[in-house]
């Protein structure tokens, strides 16, 4: 038990009951069940991307092309629909088409990190430029709305289980699919092993380029079911509506506790991050603060956050020390 | 003969300005000429500041709202009727104010660079829309609109002389003073710096206000030819910097970087941009053409590293 409280995880939570608290005083819209159902279903995409990034930071790199990339597949799925039947059958068609694109993406950035050693942040700026363009250009910039999605898709976005829409569903699967990657499997081992110490992993034989092509795929991966999920949420595919995204994205696991340098991340963790930037932003509007202030009070927190997490972090660091004089 | 990474990149720019003028119709002609002059100053201020960043490992993801809050700075003297002067010096210390904030949190607390400037470019983005209310702040007098439109001596443009200026300044910075040779120490191995009786918080410091002290300049100059400042002041130059210093040999793991080669990339990123504009390329494609050459061009360094490498290697064998 004590352990628990001791968790980095623990300490988001306790920053997202606090501020769920006020809010509720603040406004009594906020703690309805439909205010909060809206407040995750449209944070569903932010929570798979940020799920992806989670690997992605653990390995100590970053990956700055996960919105171009995610537009890229949305902007193919809708015109695949133009190909597909409408049916049901189209609609998984469409789950397995969507993230083989995005992995395409996915693995053709890890290659040029992996096997090509070019540093992830540069590989990674190159191809938003490159996928942004080309979908800007493919599309000149033009928005598709739901008038020329099938009737199935629509239907399908629209399923709600026990109350509770498919798209919440979605982003749970895919939460669980990655904490068992990530726990059970080697592969997922090796992903935080990498994170921990580069040299002694390669050492014990993990083979620490498809370890980098794994993470980098995977995030291209859950791209292309996030645009699945933008798709359904919106409605529409707009190639520009997902511009800046993927800093969101990045911060969202940063507060949640992955530590850039690596090693260090959970996907509870993440959940909570984008938890809590989601509720900062319901928040502001439930209390009616001025939209131009929003930025400000986001920025804020991103930065005492990593602060926080920075000092905390040294200060473990100096007891460990303290620990080896004792000794 | 052997050349340097800088040299061969000059040489490609000049490839693609003459590449350029063979294909694209008036290229040459002194109206594009002069509109590529007229660009170039702006974004390579930008691309320097990046660049010196990145020298200590580092990134400033804050800097062009940097620009965008020492427009805004200078914007709100010139619309309540104090002088260019004034002007130019609230811009300069907005941007300073934010440089030091930066590197604040990055030299004393120690957070890594790319997660405070990834904080603070919100933050800067949203001071500046509870500020403008996200409209553009516009009408600066004539003389101020000289700073970035006009010529000296009615020949070379005024920002392309202040440009070259900052640039000198900035090579003998790096290459001929203590806190220039520090930057690259660090760079290279911050705890062997630190060991060798280096204030590494004190250098940092100073590099997070240098690339703010730039970026006002680039400020400068980008509201003076616009003539109206807003939010997105020079945010498309963000990604396009990096690029530009990443390009220009800069290691992205800090310890190497030069001025030359930063402005060469800008260079060819220009004639590039230009070029394809007159060629009647979608201004999209341009994007994709420049992130391509980014990965094309660290892609072959890769092989050639790889290939001296054995060639050393097959030298070695053979001399034992």
């Amino acid at each position: 038990m004590k352990s628990l409280f001791k968790q980095k995880e623990f300490s988001i939570l306790a920053i997202v009951l606090l501020i769920s608290s006020i809010l509720t005083f603040v406004s009594p819209v906020f703690l309805t069940v439909g205010n909060l159902l809206d407040l995750i279903e449209g944070n569903v995409v932010i929570g798979i991307l940020a799920i992806g990034m989670t690997l992605i930071i653990i390995t100590s790199d970053i990956d700055v092309s996960v919105a171009a990339v995610t537009t890229a597949v949305a902007v193919s799925i809708s015109y695949l629909f133009g190909f597909l039947p409408d049916s049901w059958i189209s609609v998984l068609l469409l789950f397995l088409f969507a993230p083989v694109i995005g992995l395409v993406m996915g693995l053709f950035n890890g290659l040029l990190v992996s096997k090509i050693e070019i540093p992830a942040i540069v590989v990674t700026l190159g191809t938003l430029n490159i996928i942004a363009g080309l979908v800007l250009y493919i599309t000149n910039g033009n928005y598709v709305n739901s008038t020329s999605f099938p009737q199935s898709f629509l239907s399908f976005s629209n399923i709600e289980i026990l109350g509770i829409p498919i798209l919440i569903y979605l982003l749970a699967i895919v939460a669980v699919g990655t904490w068992f990657i990530l726990k059970h499997t080697l592969i997922g081992r090796s992903v935080l092993a990498i994170g921990g110490n580069t040299q002694s992993s390669v050492r014990v034989g993990i083979n620490y380029q498809r370890v980098k092509l794994f993470v980098f795929a995977y995030m291209g991966f859950l791209a292309g079911i996030a645009a699945i999920a933008q798709t359904a949420y919106t409605k529409a595919v707009d190639p520009n509506g997902m511009i800046g995204l993927e800093l969101t994205v990045i911060a969202a696991v940063v507060l949640g506790g992955a530590n850039i340098h690596g090693g260090r991340g959970s996907i509870h963790g993440t959940l909570l991050g984008v938890l809590l930037l989601a509720i900062m932003q319901n928040g502001m509007i439930l209390a009616r603060i001025d939209t131009y202030w929003q930025n400000v009070v986001t920025g804020a927190i991103i930065v005492i956050a990593v602060s926080y997490d920075q000092i905390s972090y040294k200060r473990s660091q100096d007891k460990l020390a303290n620990i080896e004089v004792e000794a | 003969m052997k050349l340097s990474k800088e040299s061969i990149l000059g040489l490609i720019a000049l490839g693609t300005f003459l590449f350029m003028a063979l294909l694209a119709p008036g290229f040459l002609s002194s109206n594009n000429i002069n509109s590529m002059m007229f660009q170039i100053p702006e974004f390579g201020l930008l691309a320097i500041a990046m660049m010196v960043v990145i020298v200590t490992g580092g990134i400033d993801l804050s800097i062009t709202y940097i620009a965008a809050l020492a427009g805004v700075g200078a914007a709100l003297m010139l619309t309540n009727g104090f002088g260019i002067f004034p002007a130019i010096i609230m811009a300069i210390l907005f941007a300073l104010a934010c440089g030091a904030f930066n590197g604040f949190i990055v030299s004393k607390i120690g957070v890594s660079p790319i997660l405070v400037t990834l904080g603070t470019m919100v933050l800067f983005e949203g001071v500046i829309l509870a500020i403008t209310k996200g409209s553009s702040i516009s009408g600066f007098p004539d003389a101020y609109s000289l700073i970035g439109n006009g010529y000296y001596l009615g020949l070379v443009p005024f920002s392309i002389v202040i440009f070259a200026i900052f640039a000198i300044i900035t090579g003998l910075l790096l290459s001929k003073t203590s806190w220039g040779r520090r930057v690259y120490m660090y760079g290279s191995n911050e705890v062997a710096t630190l060991y060798s009786g280096v204030k590494n918080s004190k250098v940092l410091m100073k590099v997070y206000l240098y690339a703010a002290l730039l970026a006002a300049i680039s400020a400068i100059i980008m509201t003076s030819r616009y003539n109206s400042v807003k939010v997105d002041l020079g945010s498309s130059y963000l990604l396009q910097s990096v690029a530009a210093a990443v390009l220009g040999g800069t290691n992205i793991h800090g310890g190497y970087g030069k001025v030359i080669g930063t402005i060469y990339a800008v260079f060819v990123f220009q004639f590039i941009r230009n070029g394809l504009n007159l060629l009647g390329f979608h201004s999209s494609l341009v994007d994709v053409v420049i992130g391509s050459i980014l990965i094309l061009v660290l892609t072959m360094n890769f092989f050639s590293d790889k290939f001296k490498k054995k060639q050393e290697q097959k030298n070695a064998s053979q001399a034992a």
